[in-house]
């Protein structure tokens, strides 16, 4: 949370954008740990969001969430970010298995007129600490993943947006007959996700 | 307001002081002619003429007039103490009704005060209520575009509804194409029942008569196998007497052979010979027989199992009987289950229903998860509700604040009007007074015309407050018409309240269908739909398979690297001390050869110990072989001309006596034959052989009965 203003409980959309970014690169971390699309020994426990969070030791692994996260947090700025998906693959028949699905909602009054509304630090964590416990958890009902597995990174963004030199366009990646778990939501006053 | 302030007092002290103008001044007497200083010089004879007596009776005259003039004057004097003894009366009268009349202007100004404070009040409340207005206004315009959002989304659901019902009629139209083909099924299905019924009454009637007929059989089979049982006992003891005979026979052979003459031996052995051979058909007959009876004891065991099959057929049967029933149940209940089928949409057989049902589930939690949505929003519109009921209960409080304000404010005004009455007669009062003193005073005008103007500044000031108190009373109107015009507002608010709480409902009604809708919809983005229109998928191009992939293959690659490596620092090892490498091998072989040699030394033993163990086992098996038989068997291998290998068994009787007493078999895939030699070259050997090997095909009886004949002899002799 480089970019935090010095008001303790004014999130600006930067302060959000970067909020949100970082949730999404432990989250990310986070599942693929659970799910065991990479091995349990390549991750190491820090403590994030008052809670044992899992970091990859992948450089290659890093190296992407971080050039994610900091794409994610550009597009978030500029309120173009409709929703990011996680998807887990099998590795042999490209079939889809997964999709985590995080919605993202940009209130555009802050990104116009660059207001920051005011929620509390402590509130956003305990939302973000809901969200963390509840991906865990989900863990417990889902099936195994028996097979090898990839991810992938889809971004469903607006119309006018300019592609990026890392990123292609490509289709939704859908479920045919999906089971939904919905989870909880958290906002930063500027922008939300589930 | 200002508060006017008596007039200065000073003045009339000043003219207090001063004698009044109108006053006696120097005294002139009007009878006579006008006074001597007045007269001009120019009359000084005619004076000097009547000098004395002119000055007498003038002196006379004058002290007459004097004295009527001092009469006069004291008179005056009395009369204008009297006068001024009125006027100071009047003075204090004036004062008096001064004071009262600036109590009743402070009055006055402090009604004026309140009334501007009532005034200014009243202005705020109606600015307040004004403020009230536009805010309703405003939430009523607000509610009004919500309402008009309402409306479209109730007229898009109201499309998506029309789709719906066609798609459903659709489904109908299915629905009763599939309750026909079940109709079909479920006919053919009874086709089949009824057949299935028939060929099983069929298949009962069938196994009855198989039943009846083996029955029949066994019976025949039992009075069968009685006979030959009969003709068994029959036959046995004919063989019993064959063998009788047979013994006594060959005593009378043996004794015969001693005695008789050798030409008559061959008649009588070709007597015997016959008379064996007829015994030998007959045991073969008994050995017929004995089959026979053997078949008859099988067939008794089929009957018996033909017979416990007849009574597991027979409680087979009667269990029919009792399933009959439960079978109709069951197909009772079969239909009932196909007409739910057909009670069900979208089935047709009963493999759909577990997918219906997982279809069903997942509706049913999809409904949940809509109704937890819905409740949500109605959470929601209950807390605005609350809000909108807590601002209406404001506002009524506000309502009856500002009717209180109203009643106070009228009966502040009755309490003016009441005072205005009050001054107002007071002022007719004052004036009633001041008339009087008009009246009374008329005669001294000149002296009372001070009094006058300020009796007239006073009038003029009444009358001025007479304007005031119209105005005011004006201003009391114009209140009265606000308020009232305010209470009629407040009605109309009031009213409009209502309005808006009817709506309020209404679109909370609305607002569940439509967070109904909303969740149908918030399902279908969790699923990950997305307009084309105004949104692109990106996808991060991932390169970490493929890199891990790569990182995986230089993995093995940089193993098998180090691997050769190694491999290859060995080999110049070995090369480099390849001068050592000839001793090193040579030790290495005879250590190897010493460590195998030591094993081949340890199996030998091993085997040695086997050997014997072995040697010990099968000398004891041979010895009881010879022992529970009365043979001992020799077993060596041979080879015959044409390289096939044989085994050749050499049996020797115990009860032989003699060591050329032996038998000889050969041995071969399965099969033993007996070899010809002296000893069963003997005609006996020979006969036996013949009967027993040849014809009978058996060679433990053969090698039985020369046991048995062998002891005989041994035992006999």
């Amino acid at each position: 949370m480089a970019s935090r203003t010095a008001t303790k409980d004014i999130i600006t959309l930067r302060g959000s954008a970067a909020i949100v970014s970082e949730f999404f690169g432990y989250s990310a971390n986070s599942i693929l740990y659970n799910r065991g699309v990479y091995p349990e020994e390549s991750f190491v426990k820090v403590k994030k969001y008052g809670l044992p969070m899992l970091l990859t030791q992948d450089e290659g692994l890093k190296s992407f969430i971080a050039n994610l996260t900091a794409q994610l947090s550009e597009w978030l700025e500029s309120g173009k970010l409709q929703r990011v998906v996680l998807v887990i693959l099998s590795k042999a028949t490209n079939e889809v298995l997964e999709r985590w699905n995080f919605s993202i909602e940009t209130d555009n009054e802050v990104v116009e007129k660059g207001e920051s509304r005011e929620k509390s630090d402590k509130e956003i964590m305990r939302e973000i600490q809901a969200i963390m416990r509840q991906i865990a958890s989900s863990i417990t009902y889902l099936p195994c993943l028996d097979e090898a597995c990839v991810f992938d990174v889809l971004a469903y963004t607006d119309k006018d947006l300019a592609v990026p030199f890392t990123w292609v366009e490509s289709d939704p990646k859908l479920i045919a007959n999906p089971q939904i778990v919905k989870l909880h939501s958290f906002d930063t006053k500027a922008s939300s996700r589930n | 307001m200002i508060v006017r302030t008596p007039p200065a007092k000073k003045q009339r002290a000043t003219e207090m002081e001063s004698p009044p103008p109108a006053g006696p001044g120097p005294l002139v007497i009007y009878e006579d002619d006008p006074p001597p200083s007045s007269l001009p010089p120019t009359d000084s004879s005619h004076h000097l003429l009547c000098t004395y007596q002119c000055r007498q009776m003038v002196k006379s005259d004058f002290i007459d007039a004097f004295s009527n003039a001092e009469k006069q004057v004291s008179d005056y004097q009395s009369r204008l103490e009297a006068l001024n003894n009125n006027f100071c009366k009047v003075e204090s009268e004036r004062k008096k009704f001064l004071d009262q009349f600036l109590y009743a202007e402070q009055e006055l100004a402090a009604a004026k005060g309140r009334e501007q404070a009532l005034q200014e009040q009243l202005l705020k409340e109606v600015h307040d209520s004004h403020e009230r207005l536009t805010k309703q206004l405003q939430s009523y315009s607000e509610l009004e575009v919500k309402l008009q959002n309402e409306m479209n989304l109730r007229m898009k659901a109201e499309s998506s509804a029309a789709l719906a019902e066609e798609r459903a009629s659709s489904l109908e139209g299915k629905l009763s194409h599939l309750s026909e083909s079940i109709e079909r099924e479920k006919k053919r299905l009874h086709n089949d029942l009824a057949h299935l019924k028939k060929e099983s009454e069929l298949s009962v009637a069938r196994i009855t008569a198989d039943l009846e007929r083996m029955e029949c059989r066994a019976h025949n089979a039992e009075k069968e196998s009685e006979l030959l049982q009969e003709q068994l006992d029959d036959v046995k003891e004919q063989l019993s007497e064959c063998v009788q005979q047979k013994s006594e026979v060959e005593k009378k052979l043996s004794s015969s052979t001693l005695q008789e003459v050798k030409s008559t031996d061959d008649i009588l052995v070709k007597h015997l010979q016959e008379e064996l051979r007829n015994y030998d058909a007959e045991v073969r007959e008994a050995r017929k027989l004995k089959s026979s009876h053997e078949n008859v004891e099988l067939l008794k065991e089929k009957l018996l199992e033909e017979k416990s099959r007849r009574e597991r057929v027979e409680s087979e049967l009667s269990k029919l009987q009792e399933l009959q029933p439960s079978m109709k149940t069951l197909e009772d209940e079969f239909t009932s289950w196909k007409l739910m089928l057909k009670d069900i949409p979208g089935v047709s057989c009963s493999e759909d229903i577990p997918v219906k049902f997982a279809a069903l589930q997942k509706e049913v939690i999809d409904s949940m998860m809509k109704v937890g949505l819905a409740n949500a929003r109605l959470k929601q519109v209950e807390v605005s509700l609350d809000a909108a009921q807590i601002d209406k209960q404001n506002a009524e409080t506000e309502a009856a604040l500002a009717k209180e304000k109203v009643d106070a404010s009228k009966s502040e005004v009755n309490r003016i009007e009441l005072m205005l009455s009050m001054v107002t007669e007071e002022r007719d009062k004052l004036r009633n007074v001041v008339n009087e003193l008009k009246l009374a005073k008329n005669d001294e005008a000149g002296h009372e015309t001070s009094n006058q103007t300020f009796l007239q500044e006073l009038e003029s000031s009444l009358a001025k407050k007479e304007c005031y108190i119209k105005e005011l009373e004006c201003g009391l109107c114009e209140q009265k018409e606000v308020n009232s015009r305010q209470r009629e507002e407040i009605k109309l608010l009031n009213e409009r309240l209502n309005n808006e709480a009817r709506r309020i409902k209404s679109l909370e009604r609305e607002s569940d269908r439509l967070g109904s809708e909303i969740a149908l919809l918030e399902s279908k983005l969790g699923h990950g739909d997305f307009s084309a229109a105004n949104t692109k998928v990106l996808r991060m191009v991932n390169t970490l398979t493929v890199d891990n992939e790569a990182k995986q293959t230089i993995e093995a690659l940089r193993t098998e690297l180090q691997k050769t490596k190694e491999k290859l620092q060995a080999v110049e090892e070995l090369r480099s001390q390849s001068g050592d490498a000839g001793k090193l091998v040579d030790s290495y072989i005879s250590e190897k050869i010493v460590q195998l040699k030591e094993q081949i030394a340890t199996l030998e033993k091993r085997e040695e110990r086997y050997k014997t163990v072995f040697a010990d086992r099968i000398s004891v098996f041979r010895r009881a072989c010879c022992e529970l038989f009365g043979y001992k068997i020799v077993m060596d291998e041979h080879q015959r001309p044409n390289g096939i290998p044989v085994t050749r068994f050499t049996l020797q009787s115990i009860y032989a006596q003699s060591d050329d007493e032996k038998l000889e078999f050969e041995y071969e895939s399965g099969s033993t034959n007996i070899l010809a030699n002296d000893y069963t070259s003997h005609p006996e050997i020979s006969h036996q052989v013949e009967i027993f090997i040849r014809k009978l095909n058996s060679i433990p009886a053969f090698t039985a009965n020369l046991t048995v004949e062998s002891f005989n002899r041994r035992t006999l002799t």
